[in-house]
Formats: structure tokens, C-alpha cells, sequence
């Protein structure tokens, strides 16, 4: 517990104490459905991954192009400029081997997050996906990485119409 | 691509949809838990009593809010008490029409200093008044399971 105190005061449960009914309690399951508008920017960004593509967009004026897209340059705070279609191919800028899921179970083959600089965008420009057929031990900073989609019926307007990244052949 | 650049068509707005999985389990606490088993297997209500304040707390409280003194003499409460005020609600949570309308009081108990918060049942919104004398109804006991809603409802005691 902490150093002064051994045990905190109140009656400790366990999760057999409520399958049991051992305890009186309520259960409530709030209904927490949500929309999150899209907006412009990001509603075209999904719609072209439907299509198997990827799209960004640019600013005239500090010359960046970035991933996503997005309706302000929020170096310049002015609008952007143009879409600009992007090849699905980058380089691993970050990455990490995630051996616990989000609900805390554990995982023998970890999930591997990573940041990927497609290529064509400006510096400290990258989309957060998966890498997959790779062996974790193998994945390196600068790893060259290509999109791996899912059949076009399956695809749904989201970011995981890309299944993850897998290392550019040769 | 322009600041100006508008959905102009429903169908060209795009949302993201999802939802979020949350589950919440509140338990009642120790003088909670007491005060509940008693309603569902004795079907009565108990308050707990403090010496030094001369007051008995209904739903038992395991302290007393007054002097903070740890209560711990059980006493059982009359489950009859009258309207201190009430409310009739035409409208659910969601904003949905309830028909018949469902009336809301908090019943203050003979024989305690407090009370419930409950439904009023076998009355017409229109026969209710402030300082009518009311009654618990309990659900049959394998119906209950220790919550407040084995109290079905209050309703007027015949006169």
C-alpha cells in the first residue's frame, strides 16, 4: 500500500463476490454511442481509402504536404491549397511492440504501432497504423513499409481498410 | 481546397461512428448492503439510530451527518410516512411520453428523521397532496432482490 498505512479501510471484492451475488449491487451499461462529424477534410481522407488511395493536402505557402489531410496549415493558419494523392509506400519514423491490448490482456505475438512518413509528404509528417508480416525483432527506424489493403467489397471507408504496413519487398 | 469549401448534401457528410463499452457496477456499502437484505428478505425498513443527536437515519447511514459519530443501533421504521413533496411526471429520461404519468415524493417515515424517494401508486396524480399519509407496497419476496424497487410503490393508506 503506501508506506505509513498497511491496508486501506473498507471491504475489498472480488469479481466472484458479484458473479456469486454476494454483494448487493446495480449494473449499468450507459448506451455511449457516438458521431464524430468528419468534417471536410477527414470525410474525403476516409472516402479515398474506401477507393484504395491516400490523400493529403498541401499549403502554397510554407510548402508542406501532409497526412492527413486537414482544411488549415496550422503552421501558416491560412487554408490549404490541394489535395495531392499519396503512394501507400513510407519509412517507419517510430515504432513500438505492444504486448498488452487496450483491456489489459496479454498478447504472445505483440501488436506493433507505428508511425510511417509516407512518402512525398513533408519532414515530421506520419500516419499512425500496424506492421504485419514482419517478425518483431526485425523492425527498425527507417524500415521501408508498404500498405496492405483489404479487398475493395470489404473496404469501408476507414482506416482500417489498410489491414497494416509490411516491409517493401528487396 | 478552400476555407469556403462546404457539404452542400446530406449524403456528402460523413460521420464516424462508433461506441464506447463501458459497464459500472455501484455497490451499496457496508450499512447499504444491511439496509437492502433487509428489505428484500424481511421486507422492512430499518434506520440506524444515533444516541447523541436523538436521530435515526433512513436509509441507514453508518455515521452520523451531524457528529460524525459511527452508528451501529439498528432500528426498524414504520413503513408508512406521508408525502413531504412530490412531483408527476409526464416525460421518461428520454424524453418520451409516460402515460399514465408517473408521480414522484419523497415520503418522509413515522418514526425516523428521514425518508425515501420513491413512486406513488394507486392514486390519481390529481388526489395527491402534501402530508397525505402513504404506505410501502412490497413485491412478493421471491421477487425481491435487494434494491429499492422491491418497494413497488407507495400508496394512500385507507382510511
Amino acid at each position: 500500500m503506501t508506506a505509513k498505512i498497511e491496508k486501506f479501510p473498507g471491504v475489498y471484492l472480488r469479481e466472484s463476490d458479484f458473479r456469486d451475488k454476494k454483494v448487493l449491487f446495480n449494473e449499468w451499461n450507459p448506451n455511449a454511442q457516438y458521431a464524430w462529424d468528419a468534417g471536410v477534410a477527414i470525410g474525403r481522407y476516409l472516402a479515398e481509402l474506401k477507393e484504395g488511395r491516400l490523400v493529403g493536402v498541401q499549403c502554397n505557402k510554407c510548402r508542406r504536404t501532409v497526412i492527413p489531410p486537414r482544411n488549415f496549415c496550422e503552421w501558416c493558419f491560412r487554408p490549404m491549397d490541394d489535395w495531392v494523392h499519396l503512394p501507400d509506400i513510407g519509412t517507419v519514423n517510430t515504432f513500438s511492440l505492444c504486448y498488452v491490448t487496450w483491456d489489459m490482456q496479454y498478447l504472445t505475438d505483440p501488436e506493433i504501432p507505428a508511425v510511417i512518413d509516407i512518402d512525398g509528404t513533408s519532414p515530421a509528417v506520419g500516419i499512425m497504423h500496424k506492421l504485419g508480416e514482419v517478425d518483431p525483432q526485425a523492425v527498425r527506424i527507417g524500415m521501408r513499409v508498404q500498405a496492405v489493403w483489404k479487398p475493395p467489397e470489404e473496404r469501408e471507408g476507414s482506416i482500417l481498410d489498410i489491414k497494416y504496413f509490411k516491409p517493401l519487398e528487396g | 481546397m478552400a476555407i469556403l469549401e462546404k457539404v452542400d448534401k446530406l449524403h456528402r457528410a460523413t460521420a464516424w461512428r462508433g461506441d464506447i463499452p463501458i459497464t459500472s457496477r455501484y455497490t451499496a456499502g457496508i450499512a447499504g448492503e444491511k439496509f437492502f437484505r433487509e428489505i428484500k428478505d424481511n421486507a422492512r425498513i430499518m434506520g440506524t439510530y444515533c444516541e447523541n443527536c436523538e436521530l435515526i437515519y433512513v436509509p441507514a447511514a453508518m455515521f452520523c451527518e451531524r457528529c460524525f459519530a459511527e452508528l451501529d443501533e439498528w432500528v426498524e421504521v414504520d413503513t408508512r410516512g406521508t408525502v413531504f413533496t412530490y412531483t408527476v411526471l409526464f416525460r421518461d429520461l428520454d424524453d418520451r411520453p409516460l402515460d399514465p404519468p408517473a408521480i414522484l415524493a419523497y415520503v418522509k417515515l413515522d418514526g425516523s428523521t428521514g425518508g425515501l424517494v420513491h413512486y406513488l401508486g394507486e392514486i390519481d396524480p390529481e388526489e395527491v397532496c402534501i402530508g397525505l399519509e402513504v404506505e410501502a407496497v412490497f413485491k412478493d419476496a421471491p421477487e425481491r432482490e435487494g434494491s429499492i424497487l422491491d418497494i413497488e410503490y407507495f400508496r394512500p393508506v385507507e382510511a
